[in-house]
């Protein structure tokens, strides 16, 4: 076993919180994958990943929320089982939901910047409701583009039939998300950490 | 859920870089080729691949089970055409031949799930990614591994009190709420405990990786995986 000799190079304060607070929020991304509510126009039940990619942009910002919704996908090629219906390993990476997956860490960047600016970050709790529903709404279009696109390239169907199949059953689902969202953001319990 | 089972095939004793780049490669090859003569070829290889970890076929589909219905519905979908309305069943060929290819993707990538352990995969994503990036996303992959069972569990507690307070009564935005609010509440008392734990034990940017080496029988696997990457450009 090589042993690594060189002095011992610490991780500063802030990165550490910030480290464990990224890992964190891909396990709960992850573990939203697995919560899921019948879709009452789809066999395949509604989850809630696109909730964890929210409220990782809305939580930690947009370069932490990024890198956290980052680390989630390469957990995932990992072999967590992480990814829709206890999925894992490249292969969904690669499958008709790779465009949907690559684009979760751009949204939540996006949805951080929408929220905090590009500076500091701020009490997401105080930030205005538009900024909240519109950093929401573009991060959901970002997502339905890229998926749309991604699942019409990997399966050679037409763009209206990928939509049709991949997205047209969850669209709707994305606007509950988003007003829990706002819910979470505003509820008490969440605000005291 | 197609996790690690301890063996001794050759896929077991390959080094995880190894497995890894040869997976992406597969995958790269099957979306140059996605022509019969080419997916019949690619099947065999899937067939090998399969037998090297001793992973069953049936198995691997089953942990992909989510995946399957999107995968024969839409070269169904393709066969509809709107105007003329009509069926048109040549338009399904060449997304049926796609949706078979994502399924030898799957069945090759659950060969790696099969076949590695956590801290071999954490060891390879740490040598793969260079500098911080590499450092960052290897940790970060050993604690989702640790915190995401956790997690999931406080979920389920937290559905179960609800519904047991006749919570799944009320609207989908609440149930959405609840739980959601209750995982960042958990999310975040953990990360804390988990940074003053890290501080505690002096988390560093360079700590001692497991030993990965590449044997002798990489190489040949390697080149392998090279091949198949160069097939792309013929």
């Amino acid at each position: 076993m090589a042993t690594n000799t060189d002095s011992v190079e610490l991780v500063g304060d802030a990165v550490v919180g910030n480290v464990a607070r990224a890992a964190l929020f891909a396990a709960l991304t992850g573990a939203f994958a697995f919560v899921s509510f019948p879709n009452p126009i789809s066999p395949v039940p509604v989850s809630l990943q696109v909730l964890g990619v929210f409220l990782a942009g809305i939580f930690l910002g947009p370069v932490w929320g990024g890198a956290s919704i980052a680390l989630y996908l390469v957990a995932g090629a990992a072999g967590a089982p992480i990814f829709a219906g206890g999925q894992a390993g490249l292969g969904p990476l690669f499958g008709y939901t790779g465009g949907f997956l690559w684009s979760y860490p751009v949204a939540a960047a996006l949805v951080g910047v929408a929220v905090h600016g590009t500076s500091e970050l701020r009490d997401p709790a105080e930030v205005g409701l538009g900024r909240l529903v519109g950093g929401m709404v573009l991060g959901t279009v970002v997502i339905y583009t890229l998926g749309t696109l991604g699942f019409s390239i990997v399966q050679d169907v037409g763009l209206v039939e990928a939509f049709v199949v991949s997205a047209l059953a969850f669209v709707p689902f994305e606007a509950v998300k988003i007003a829990a969202a706002v819910g979470v953001v505003r509820s008490d319990a969440a605000a005291a950490e | 859920m197609l996790t690690y089972r301890p063996g001794d095939s050759l896929a077991h004793r390959l080094d995880p870089r190894t497995k890894l780049l040869v997976q992406a490669a597969f995958a790269v090859a099957a979306f140059a080729h996605t022509t019969p003569r080419g997916l019949a070829v690619f099947t065999v290889l899937t067939a090998g691949f399969l037998a090297a970890g001793r992973v069953s076929p049936v198995d691997s589909l089953r942990g992909f089970a989510p995946a399957l219905p999107f995968v024969v519905l839409a070269p169904l979908v393709s066969v509809v055409t709107v105007s003329p309305p009509g069926v048109d069943l040549g338009a399904a060929v060449d997304p049926a031949l796609a949706s078979y290819r994502v399924l030898l993707v799957l069945l090759v990538s659950a060969v790696y799930l099969r076949t590695t352990p956590v801290r071999d995969s954490r060891a390879a994503v740490e040598r793969l990614v260079p500098g911080k990036a590499g450092r960052f996303f290897g940790v970060g992959v050993a604690l989702v591994f640790r915190f995401f069972p956790v997690l999931l569990a406080d979920l389920r507690r937290v559905r179960e009190a609800s519904a047991a307070r006749l919570g799944d009564q009320r609207s989908l935005r609440d149930r959405i709420r609840i739980v959601g609010t209750a995982g960042v509440r958990r999310a975040f008392a953990r990360s804390d405990r988990l940074a003053l734990a890290l501080r505690a034990r002096c988390f560093a940017w360079n700590p001692t990786l497991p030993d990965l080496r590449f044997s002798r029988r990489d190489y040949p696997v390697l080149a392998f995986g090279l091949l198949l990457v160069a097939s792309v450009f013929v």
